[in-house]
């Protein structure tokens, strides 16, 4: 473009006065103090206009625009960070209430393990003992019917004796006899 | 689709036939007896009445204080002059010249409003009043709807694009603060290449006076912006002081390299204007001298290749024109972050 200008300047220069002062308008090349002062009054015009009226309302609406589009962006990262830490906190509520039921499990567990034993003991002990009671309690019906059976024998021996010697004998001193012979059988049997 | 390329082609030869027929006229014009064609290819150059290649494109890329506007009769033109009347077709500022003396140069010129002074008032003040509007319809849209639509939302579209892809990457940390200005340079340089589009209007910014005062202003903020960023670290970028070199290197290198880190600074603002300028001048010439072609063959038989370059070029135009202000807000934004991240 410019060089073809260049051609175009150097072609028309010799058939033209084109860097001849034209006017007040000045040559080509010469620039023209006039215009010049003109020129600086309407672009402070221009720009006083641009700038008081039309500018504010172009640039402030794209400089709202851009600032919305901030806000949103950081509103949005802000949101993420306080769901992030939202769920950073919830997991860690989770894994606490995981290890808390397993906690909870364990204890249960070895509660009734431990409550099973003592039963079992319990259980054991409570056998023994009614065993005991029940051994004993034999040993004493043994010994009482053994008792009630000597009473019983003295008594019908006595009865079958009285009858025998009750013919001959004194009932005392008989009676003594019989007494001393059984306590000494009775002795024998007790010491077997 | 012929006959809207045919309707376009004669929208754009339409300025041209004027300042054709207006040069054919002036006295000084070393221009060929006017010949009669009246069979022109496009309706609008019908009343073109014979041309001097040269002088059309002089006439119409400076700038002058005659303004041109439609007419319902032919030739199609009245020119309105701004000034004061000079002959028959003369027209010049009632003001006298100034000059100023800057010690390096001369600065001359005329405190009279000119063509371009006109085209450019105008193009500003329709900018202004489409991005005020829209930003107004903007706020009622975005409070409504939440976004805007239609043009406050396109213009929206582009207020982003700029902010965000061109100015905030380049000027760095905290460059929200020079994004009123820079959007305003865009606009300005963008509604004055687009009003140069126009049949009738006069490109502003294919005048190296108004493509300098925009540079200035730009180079204004660029170091004032320098300034207040790097404090006395400013000085770094206007004197070359490597710390990490021994001294008497030091003392050299700064001798030597200072001069071109501080023509360097004066540089890049004349890059701007310059480039913006040529640009924009350049496709005007070249669709002017493709037109001029069909009056320098005088005939309508080659009009044809002519005037279908020209309407490529015109669309070309177009993208420059959109280029061009993004260019200069670019390298605005460029020149501004540089020197705000020169402490080295």
């Amino acid at each position: 473009m410019r060089r073809s200008l260049a051609v175009l300047v150097a072609l028309c220069a010799p058939a033209s006065p084109l860097f001849a002062s034209e006017g007040g308008g000045g040559g080509l090349l010469t620039p023209n103090g006039g215009l010049m002062f003109w020129t600086l009054v309407i672009f402070a015009l221009f720009f006083g206009l641009l700038w008081k009226f039309a500018l504010p309302a172009l640039i402030g609406a794209v400089e709202a625009r851009e600032q919305a589009l901030r806000d949103a962006l950081d509103a949005a990262a802000r949101d993420r960070e306080a769901a992030a830490a939202r769920l950073a906190e919830v997991e860690a509520q989770l894994a606490g209430a995981r290890t808390e039921a397993q906690q909870l499990i364990a204890n249960g567990r070895a509660a009734a393990d431990k409550l099973r034993a003592e039963l079992v003991e319990q259980a054991k002990v409570e056998q023994a003992a009614m065993l005991d009671r029940a051994k004993k309690e034999i040993e004493n019906e043994k010994a009482r019917a053994i008792d009630d059976l000597r009473r019983e024998a003295v008594d019908l021996a006595l009865m079958g004796a009285g009858k025998v010697i009750e013919k001959n004998l004194d009932d005392a001193a008989n009676r003594r006899l019989v007494e001393s012979f059984l306590a000494s059988v009775g002795g024998a049997a007790r010491s077997k | 689709m012929i006959r809207r390329l045919a309707l376009f082609a004669g929208l754009v030869a339409l300025p041209f036939a004027p300042l054709a027929a207006q040069d054919a006229a002036a006295p000084a014009t070393p221009a060929e007896p006017a010949i009669t064609t009246a069979a022109a290819p496009a309706p609008a150059a019908a009343p073109a009445e014979g041309a001097a290649s040269g002088d059309f494109i002089t006439h119409h890329i400076t700038d002058g204080y005659m303004l041109e506007v439609p007419s319902f009769r032919p030739p199609f033109v009245t020119e309105i002059c701004l000034g004061r009347h000079v002959g028959e077709h003369g027209c010049e500022s009632p003001w006298p010249d100034f000059a100023i003396d800057l010690g390096l140069f001369t600065l001359r010129g005329n405190l009279w409003p000119t063509k371009h002074t006109i085209m450019l008032a105008l193009a500003a003040t329709i900018v202004a009043l489409m991005l005020m509007l829209a930003g107004r319809a903007a706020r009622r849209q975005t409070a409504a709807r939440g976004h805007a639509t239609g043009f406050a939302g396109a213009i929206e579209a582009v207020v982003l694009y700029i902010r965000n892809e061109v100015i905030l990457p380049n000027v760095g940390h905290h460059g929200e603060a020079f994004v009123p200005f820079l959007l305003a340079v865009f606009f300005f340089i963008l509604g004055a290449n687009l009003l140069g589009m126009i049949p009738f209007a006069a490109t502003a910014t294919g005048n190296i006076a108004v493509t300098a005062t925009l540079a200035i202003i730009t180079f204004l903020v660029i170091e004032v912006s320098g300034i207040v960023a790097n404090g006395t670290g400013y000085l770094n970028t206007v004197v070359y002081w490597n710390t990490e070199l021994p001294l008497y290197l030091r003392i050299l290198l700064a001798i030597i390299v200072s001069p071109i880190e501080v023509i360097g600074k004066f540089t890049k603002p004349f890059a701007l204007a310059i480039r913006l300028f040529a640009n924009m001048t350049a496709g005007h010439i070249v669709i002017l001298a493709l037109v001029g072609l069909i009056f320098s063959f005088k005939s309508w038989l080659v009009a044809g290749a002519p005037v279908l370059m020209a309407v490529a070029i015109n669309f070309l135009e177009l993208m420059v024109a959109f280029l061009q202000a993004f260019v200069f807000t670019m390298l605005a934004s460029v020149f501004i972050g540089q020197v705000r991240e020169a402490h080295h």
